[in-house]
């Protein structure tokens, strides 16, 4: 038994390749043309659903197994080192080292960032000061009032050479990220650019830092303050 | 080829079948382009830690959706993502269209995005992911009849805003 036309347009609407529709078109010609409607506004339904992919997503995704611990190719002296960390750990404690390894500051920067720098700058709200100054003392370095000022989240957070801070600045031009990383070392004012986003490496007088907007005038901008208020407690003393 | 090397091709099977399809998925859902990038690495972060548990390839897809929605749900529960406008990720593609056709897509996007999540969610696994009505309907645990009434609203939705938006464009015949 053939289905009436309110039928027809209801599982036309539900989904225009059933088969089960082909032979209803034939039922006359309001079935033909709100078929052929149908496809018309289908096709351009895949066009505006079908967004293009961004251009790295399969490569960044393919290497995802060796961006992990515990996999991709290890070199053998890594392997001795893990294996007397681990004894080690018998002995003392739980030592083991959790955190992903990164061949360069620029992958660790971008990795970590998309781990998640986008969610931490979506919380911008309340003053962190006190808490980012209590986190880089760990490491010996204090903080200037014009920087604690405008802090508003803090973690401890994973560099490539141990634990570090990172900090997202409340400031005049939006968010702002500032990764410290006590023990790593970079090339001073060097750019990098990821997920159309802006990074700025700085050396300073104790470990090294990564500012991270959505400007190179954005980033730019804070380099001075960063470079200045970040200083290892002998000299602020 | 070793144990590990053929888990790391698979892998790669898996991100080159249905990375683009997942990112298309994630973006439409979260209307939010790093959201949606981060949400697919997750997912084949996730996939990476638990492939051997895989048995069946042909399951692969609804796996990895499963496990998308999954972190989405996640992510939701720790904020409210913000939805950008489409148009700052597909762009590049459309040089070529007219600009009428271009609106078009543009307002057909935007209400997309303004379809409520019960119409627009089930009209991407159709669409997007190439879900039949009972794939979607075991997906979302709803009846086959609900996922239908919901495709067919989401499209009745859509063609209504462009109607309101007085696009006629290419689709003719449509209202």
């Amino acid at each position: 038994m053939s289905m009436d036309f309110s039928e027809f347009q209801r599982r036309l609407g539900a989904d225009p390749s059933d088969p089960a529709l082909a032979k209803e078109r034939t039922s006359g010609p309001e079935f033909e043309e709100a078929a052929v409607a149908a496809q018309d506004f289908e096709q351009v339904l895949i066009k505006a659903l079908c967004i293009p992919a961004p251009n790295d997503l399969l490569d960044n995704l393919k290497s995802i197994p060796t961006r992990l611990p515990g996999t991709g190719q290890k070199k053998p002296w890594a392997l001795a080192l893990a294996a007397s960390l681990l004894m080690t750990a018998g002995a003392v404690g739980l030592l083991w080292n959790t955190e992903p390894a990164w061949d360069s500051v620029d992958e660790y920067v971008a990795d970590h960032y998309r781990h998640d720098g986008y969610m931490l700058v979506e919380m911008v709200g309340s003053h962190s000061g006190d808490e980012a100054r209590a986190l880089l003392a760990r490491f010996d370095v204090g903080l200037a009032d014009e920087f604690a000022d405008v802090v508003s989240v803090v973690k401890s957070c994973p560099t490539p050479d141990g634990k570090g801070v990172h900090m997202v600045l409340n400031t005049a031009e939006g968010p702002i990220t500032v990764i410290y990383m006590p023990k790593t070392t970079v090339n001073d004012r060097e750019m990098l650019e990821f997920d159309e986003l802006q990074a700025m490496l700085v050396q300073l007088d104790s470990g090294s830092a990564a500012i991270i907007g959505n400007t190179v005038e954005q980033v730019a901008g804070l380099y001075p303050m960063v470079d200045r208020a970040i200083r290892p407690y002998t000299e602020r003393s | 080829m070793s144990k590990e090397a053929a888990r790391h091709s698979r892998f790669n099977e898996l991100a080159e079948a249905y990375g683009t399809d997942l990112y298309r998925y994630a973006m439409w859902i979260c209307g939010n382009d790093a959201l949606a990038k981060d949400l697919v690495q997750e997912t084949f972060l996730r996939a990476w830690k638990a492939l051997d548990s895989l048995n069946d390839i042909g399951a692969a897809k609804s796996w990895l959706i499963t496990i998308l929605r999954r972190e989405y749900a996640r992510t939701f529960e720790r904020k409210v993502p913000k939805f950008t406008d489409v148009d700052t990720v597909v762009v590049p593609e459309e040089t070529e269209l007219e600009p009428d056709d271009r609106t078009e897509l543009r307002q057909l996007r935007q209400g997309i995005l303004g379809l409520p999540e019960k119409y627009r969610e089930p009209l991407l696994m159709q669409v997007v992911l190439g879900y039949s009505c009972k794939e979607i309907a075991a997906a979302l645990n709803i009846s086959d009849s609900a996922v239908m009434t919901q495709l067919f609203r989401a499209r009745e939705q859509l063609k209504a805003q462009l109607q309101k938006d007085g696009v006629t464009g290419n689709v003719h015949g449509l209202f």
